[in-house]
């Protein structure tokens, strides 16, 4: 529920108990000014009878006088009068045959006139009253309608002016991309509230970047200043083996420095080329022949795949791609290695490049983990010595800086991966 | 040749310096800008290996003054950087090739050995060992006078054996040769192995020694 519908619906819910609350005590305090003017007028029209009995006028009569009985001569001896509403039986006026019961307000005096015991009733309608309670009602009911109407009318405006610069922040907040460099542009508001939030968000993606920026410069530094020591410890060990005396134990454990140097080497070729990327610094592009860059490849590898009598089909489209052509390179290489390291005897790799889609399928075994953690680094399927973990990252790296998508899938148990080329 | 050595590192310096200097070659060595532009002013050289980053300047302006001097001086750039900008300002203002660090030395010795073909005899000089000649500027290769067909791996391979020959060169720097340094497969091992079987016995078949020798699993030595 968005806030402003929320706040909107606390004051309705709030605004229909107070109107009907008002309604109610509104009933109260009419109905009993209406009764005790009712009651005033009965007992004027009871006091005239009574007069008119005294002096011994006419009186209109409604229906024949009966005689008191016993029971009320002694339940009232004395002078009483009796207010009360009730229901008398009669036919509706102009309707033939219609009968209804109807309210009334009823005085029901007994009195002593000229030594007699009489009994006066005297009644009115109380049908207006009724009518009273309908009127209020009808009248709360459209309030209600006009506050609700008015409310949901604020609520459209306020959305439109007030929340408008916050809901484009929002939007422009879920797009933010920490590589982007920029910093990120809000919609400037007069609200207080929004000032400040946008002030801190500004802050917060500001300090995000120049954190963002030092760690990678960190990292590429970092890599970039093990080049040399490594240049160097390698160097000395090249040396050290054209040395003619070296006995068997010693050429042995030289190989495993050397072996242990060169992994390091090349993790930290890997670790800086993933930097780069990262960094944008390969922003030169070129037209770029897919084709080309395969066939070349396939040239390459062509010891790895009879090694395991792997069988390659391809179907390549000559359409080029604006990329840079070192970039390009090493995401072929990287998927071509990829696919025949974790190829079986006797497999096959398909290679189609149709319609913007690159497409490495390879057969393999099954994957061992989750396929989201695949493009992730240093997650590596195996536990094998020649592989870093981090082919399938620098794919996807290369991917990301060129907007290109990137997918894994299982076709026919065939590892496929595909990356759509935005034109 | 005679062949100058600018790198900052003392210790990478001497090791060059070293290797190179067994290939016949005369290497003089400077470790700043200021040494080097003192070197280049005075004498002349016929290849210079070339560190862009120097604590008192930069390679790229010793790469100006060399190429203004002499042009014909072949210029091979090593550097820790390999960012693709300074290899394209590098190679656009003059220089021959470009090696990153860490490199093996024998691939140093094979690219320097390749830049003098190119700059001296425009690739046309015949490499000879013993009764083994390669033409590099027509991939041919004779035994005893009797030409061999190598496949394209059989032919860089050897020709970096004779380029390296009576050093050892290690697996990994005959993988990184052949494949490129991006190629990080466990069973190139075997395959240079493989390779080196046919190799060995195309040549052995034209009564050529075997001059192949392996180290204990480290790697291999071409010599006599």
């Amino acid at each position: 529920m968005q806030l402003n519908e929320k706040i909107a619906r606390t004051y309705l819910i709030l605004s229909i108990l107070i109107f009907a609350l008002s309604g109610v005590m509104l009933y109260f305090v009419l109905t009993s000014v209406m009764n005790n003017r009712l009651d005033q007028q009965l007992l004027y029209v009871k006091e005239v009878i009574a007069k008119r009995i005294k002096y011994d006028y006419d009186i209109p009569l409604f229906e024949e006088p009966e005689e008191l009985t016993e029971i009320e001569n002694r339940v009232y001896p004395r002078d009483t009068m009796i207010y009360k509403d009730t229901l008398i039986f009669h036919a509706i006026e102009g309707v033939e045959g219609a009968e209804e019961y109807e309210k009334y307000r009823q005085l029901t005096a007994y009195e002593t006139l000229q030594g007699q015991r009489y009994k006066l009733i005297t009644r009115n309608s109380l049908v207006r009253n009724q009518d009273f309670i309908l009127i209020i009602t009808l009248s709360t009911v459209i309030i209600i309608l006009l506050l609700l109407t008015g409310l949901w009318v604020l609520n459209i405006q306020i959305a439109k002016n007030i929340w408008k610069p916050f809901y484009m922040n929002l939007d422009r907040l879920k797009t933010f991309s920490i590589q982007d460099q920029n910093p990120i542009e809000l919609e400037p508001s007069n609200v207080e509230e929004f000032k400040e939030l946008n002030r801190s968000i500004k802050n917060l993606t500001l300090k995000l970047h120049s954190d963002f920026n030092n760690l990678k410069e960190f990292s590429e530094n970092a890599s970039h200043e093990m080049q040399t020591p490594l240049a160097i410890m390698q160097s000395k060990i090249e040396l050290l083996l054209q040395s003619a005396k070296l006995t068997k134990v010693q050429s042995e454990q030289l190989q495993s420095i050397y072996q242990a140097g060169q992994r390091l080497s090349k993790l930290n070729k890997t670790l800086l080329l993933l930097a780069k990327v990262e960094n944008q610094q390969f922003s030169s592009k070129e037209e770029v022949s897919l084709k080309t860059i395969i066939e070349k490849q396939l040239e390459n590898y062509e010891d790895f795949i009879i090694n395991k009598n792997i069988k390659v089909n391809t179907d390549l489209s000559d359409k080029t791609i604006s990329t840079n052509t070192v970039l390009a390179e090493t995401l072929i290489s990287n998927l071509f290695s990829n696919a025949i390291k974790h190829n079986i005897q006797d497999g096959t790799i398909d290679i189609t490049y149709i319609r913007d889609i690159l497409i490495f399928s390879n057969t393999g075994n099954i994957l061992q983990q989750d396929p989201q953690n695949l493009f992730n680094r240093f997650k590596k399927a195996s536990t094998r010595k020649d592989s870093l973990g981090l082919g399938l990252a620098i794919v996807k790296k290369i991917c990301d800086v060129n907007d290109w998508q990137i997918s894994y899938s299982n076709e026919k148990n065939m590892h496929q991966i595909s990356i759509l080329f935005k034109t | 040749m005679k062949i100058l050595i600018v790198e900052d590192e003392i210790e990478l310096l001497d090791s060059m310096a070293s290797y190179l200097k067994n290939e016949d070659f005369i290497c003089e060595k400077a470790a700043t800008f200021f040494e080097a532009e003192d070197k280049l002013i005075s004498f002349n050289y016929d290849i210079i290996l070339l560190d862009i980053t120097l604590p008192d300047g930069s390679g790229i302006d010793l790469l100006k003054l060399i190429k203004e001097k002499s042009p014909t001086t072949g210029v091979l750039i090593v550097s820790a950087k390999n960012s693709l900008d300074d290899k394209l300002t590098g190679l656009d203002l003059g220089a021959d090739d470009y090696i990153t660090k860490p490199f093996h030395l024998a691939e140093l010795n094979s690219r320097v050995n390749s830049l003098i073909r190119r700059q001296k005899f425009d690739g046309s000089e015949i490499i000879t060992f013993n009764e083994i000649q390669i033409n590099p500027s027509s991939k041919s290769v004779t035994v005893n006078d009797k030409p061999i067909i190598l496949t394209k791996k059989e032919y860089n391979l050897l020709l970096y054996f004779i380029t390296n020959k009576n050093k050892v060169l290690t697996k990994e720097s005959i993988a990184e040769h052949l494949w490129g340094d991006d190629i990080e497969m466990s069973d190139s091992y075997d395959f240079i192995y493989t390779h080196m079987g046919n190799l060995r016995k195309k040549i052995k078949k034209l009564g050529a020694p075997d001059y192949l020798k392996t180290m204990y699993g480290l790697g291999y030595k071409f010599a006599e």
